[in-house]
């Protein structure tokens, strides 16, 4: 028990804090202070007062209503007591106890479209993507706006969904747009003028080492974009950033070759943008496998040494160990069970591809489908079992293909698209691997056998937290995947979980569907 | 990025046919401008030729609306407003004017000041005096924020002239007024005894935020304060008129009326032609 006394000092000197390097690179424990809650992503908290043994014990401690919400991807981000919320244009910055509303700040943009994923939190600030591609500034304290910077062009079908990261004072911002043939870039601006410090082109220009991975001059209209947030390893200053799929999605022939660097997870010198290296899962990709799942930073030890290790379950089918000092590929094991179009990696981590298998003009079965076996839903990594989760989708397409050529001005450039394959079932997994060998430890199956849902959570509490699409937040037994514990929202979830601690009291939050709601373990005093 | 698209079709093509609509038509403007001289001859030519149905000085007639308030069918923009006086409204009792155009352009200024906002108005005024002003012998800056720059305890000022008439700006420089919510000065005293003064950012009757005069917040459930007092007064000096000179005040309200950082994104999008 915290005396009112200390409790109210505490609160008073801490709500004018500062954020900075220091607090971010701190281990996940009282604070959520950024979209995947630390630079490693691997959402998992050392908090430990809800565990296996009291989970059932868990209740809405409070729930605060999103205006005109209806479908939420904003995972919160908690500094100091507040929490910050986010619908496309809006922030909301709540008490984070008590879920009322401090400040909200609402914007009008030139171009209206969803969703956006949360905000990101530094010195005194909140920063957060417009969709009119701002990136804006605002006091952490009071909402006021303290400037904004441009740093895409929504006119040309550029929108920007991902939460920001914030390393070092220099802000990391990506793009999305939807398969529209445009070329992918990530931004990094100036946390303290919004000045754009320099630009990553995820499609080499020509001259460019990787533009002869582009037949003729596709790489003009080539894809690759940054819709997710990445990772950040301190010691090596290096980003790493997953990128999306190439453009036109279905139709290779028009781009042959590798199309790097789609597909790929790229590592930059956080304060040049040069890439040390990259690594590509699916060249020459014809099912719109975007890479774009949250790469994990884990230190571990592999195969008798320390290393500095990168794990990443891919929309193809197949989990990825890296090691992220140099890109060198690790490991690699297939995670899908309906997988046909490639029969395994070689050594280097390459895919070897069955033939044939390719969108085609009549429609060709392949498996996993087009939404892939796993996507941008978060996973997660507990170091007391050593086991990576995420969302696994076994299901297949017919997937085709045509000669539709871009269109400048914002339209859509796939080729064509693929169809559920009518002789296969589609089913939804929560999967337990094991970290260094990729092998299947448990899975929990979902309802909802078509969408991904929400992302997890993992905890010292030795629980897994889950947000099924259909509405069920449930919580796992982290070493089974037994459900100690549930939750119907009563509206569908696409966000992922975290938790955070207040007071000496621990709770679990997330974004359901037009509402935030926060749990802990139920209090009779 | 496709996870979605195979499921919700229909979203897709709607965001998909956002992308063909950018182009904007150019509309007329005003060739008179909107100037005080020209708002003015536009009032007089108003209150003599429209007021046999709408009322005078913009308020309510016996048989046509009041311009100056807010309708979501009123027309907005400068070329709605003049064809609507020019040519009438067909299916209504609005008829054309036959007014020269020069002379319905004076209309539509007055039209448009009577519902506009600060910034829709050339307050003359020296802006960068009336900045000086503000930072210094004003010392509006200690307490409110323009364009990242001030205090935080007064409310953000960077759109103020495009949220307020100008009458709403000299009254809140110049008369006592109700503090909004989120500004109300509020004393409290913890149940230790510690006295913090600030202003309530929000309160229920189980808890209270505090944005402290050194800008610190603090989150107080009500059962953690032996006292909440709430201060009838805003915070707000009301005698700007009287501690500058008429040339300071002048440029101050020059300068005020011109934050309109929410006019800047609407003109991005294009002015609609009707609602409000």
């Amino acid at each position: 028990m915290v005396k009112p006394f200390a409790f109210i000092l505490c609160l008073a000197s801490v709500l004018s804090a500062q954020i900075g390097d220091k607090e971010l690179r701190q281990p996940l424990k009282d604070n959520w202070y950024e979209y995947n809650g630390s630079y490693d992503s691997r959402r998992h908290s050392e908090l430990k007062q809800v565990d296996t043994a009291n989970v059932h014990g868990l209740v809405a401690s409070w729930m605060f209503h999103i205006p005109n919400a209806a479908r939420l991807q904003s995972v919160p981000v908690v500094a100091n007591g507040i929490m910050y919320v986010t619908q496309e244009n809006e922030v909301y910055a709540l008490d984070a106890r008590t879920g009322r509303q401090i400040w909200d700040y609402r914007r009008i943009p030139a171009y209206q479209r969803s969703p956006n994923r949360g905000v990101a939190i530094w010195g005194d600030k909140v920063y957060f993507t417009t969709t009119d591609d701002y990136l804006v500034a605002l006091n952490a304290l009071t909402g006021n706006i303290i400037w904004e910077s441009k740093f895409a062009e929504y006119k040309d079908g550029y929108c920007s969904p991902a939460a920001p990261l914030i390393v070092k004072g220099k802000v990391i911002v990506g793009v999305a747009f939807g398969d529209r043939g445009l070329n992918g870039t990530l931004h990094v601006l100036d946390a303290t003028t919004g000045e754009i410090l320099w630009t990553f082109h995820s499609i080499p220009q020509p001259g460019e080492p990787g533009n002869e991975t582009w037949a003729g001059d596709s790489w003009k209209a080539a894809g690759g974009d940054t819709w997710l947030t990445g990772s950040y390893d301190p010691e090596l200053n290096l980003l790493y950033w997953p990128i999306g799929n190439p453009s036109p999605d279905f139709n290779g022939d028009v781009r042959m070759g590798d199309n790097l660097y789609t597909e790929s997870i790229v590592a930059l010198n956080l304060d040049t943008g040069t890439m040390k290296w990259y690594f590509q899962f699916t060249p020459h990709d014809t099912m719109d496998w975007d890479s774009v799942q949250i790469p994990m930073l884990i230190d571990a030890t592999y195969e008798g040494r320390p290393r500095k290790l990168l794990a990443h379950a891919d929309r193809n089918g197949f989990y990825y160990l890296l090691d992220r000092e140099n890109g060198q590929f690790l490991h690699g094991s297939r995670f899908a069970r309906k997988l046909n179009w490639a029969s395994g990696l070689t050594p280097q981590g390459k895919p070897i591809r069955v033939p044939g298998m390719e969108p085609s003009l009549k429609g060709t079965k392949i498996c996993p489908n087009s939404s892939g076996a796993t996507n941008w839903i978060s996973p997660t990594y507990n170091p007391d079992t050593g086991y990576v989760y995420f969302v696994a989708l076994e299901g297949c397409g017919v997937a085709s293909k045509n000669m539709e050529k871009f269109r400048p001005g914002g339209f859509q450039y796939r080729a064509t698209g693929d169809i559920p394959a009518p002789d296969e079932t589609s089913r939804m997994f929560v999967r337990a691997i094991d970290m260094r060998t990729g092998e299947l430890k448990w899975e929990q199956e979902r309802a909802a056998a078509h969408n991904f849902g929400g992302g997890l959570l993992s905890t010292a509490g030795g629980l897994i937290f889950s947000a099924d699409f259909e509405g069920q937040f449930t919580a796992m037994d982290a070493k089974t995947g037994k459900i100690l514990w549930h939750f119907n929202a009563g509206q569908k979830l696409n966000a992922g979980p975290i938790t955070y601690s207040l007071n000496g009291k621990q709770y679990v939050a997330l974004s359901a569907g037009s509402d935030v709601i926060s749990f802990s373990l139920f209090d009779n005093k | 990025m496709g996870s979605y698209r195979l499921r919700v079709p229909l979203l897709t093509c709607a965001i998909a046919s956002c992308f063909v609509s950018f182009a904007q038509v150019t509309k007329p403007k005003n060739p008179l401008g909107n100037g005080l001289e020209v708002v003015s001859q536009g009032h007089e030519l108003y209150n003599k030729s429209c007021t046999a149905c709408h009322g005078r000085d913009g308020t309510q007639g016996d048989r046509a609306p009041a311009l100056g308030a807010a309708r979501r069918y009123f027309r907005l923009s400068e070329a709605a407003i003049f064809d609507a006086v020019k040519n009438g409204i067909p299916g209504s009792a609005m008829p054309a004017s036959g007014l020269p155009d020069q002379d319905i352009w004076r209309i539509v200024a007055y039209i448009r000041n009577i519902r506009s906002t600060a910034s829709d108005n050339d307050v003359p005024g020296n802006v960068q005096n009336g900045m000086e002003v503000y930072q210094g012998k004003g010392k509006c800056a200690s307490c409110h924020m323009i364009r990242g720059q001030g205090g935080l305890i007064g409310p953000d000022l960077s759109s103020i002239g495009a949220q307020l008439t100008l009458d709403q700006i000299k009254d809140a420089l110049t008369q006592p007024v109700r503090p909004q919510e989120g500004y109300v000065p509020v004393e409290v005293t913890t149940k230790s005894g510690e006295v913090i003064k600030g202003v309530a950012k929000n309160e229920d009757a189980f808890s209270i935020d505090v944005l402290d005069m050194q800008g610190r917040l603090h989150l107080f459930n009500t059962d953690e304060l032996q006292r909440v007092v709430h201060l009838p007064q805003s915070l707000m000096p009301h005698n700007f008129d009287k501690t500058l000179t008429a040339q300071e005040y002048q440029d101050l309200l020059a300068m005020l009326s011109r934050q309109a950082r929410t006019k800047v994104h609407r003109e991005q999008q294009g002015e609609n032609e009707v609602g409000r």
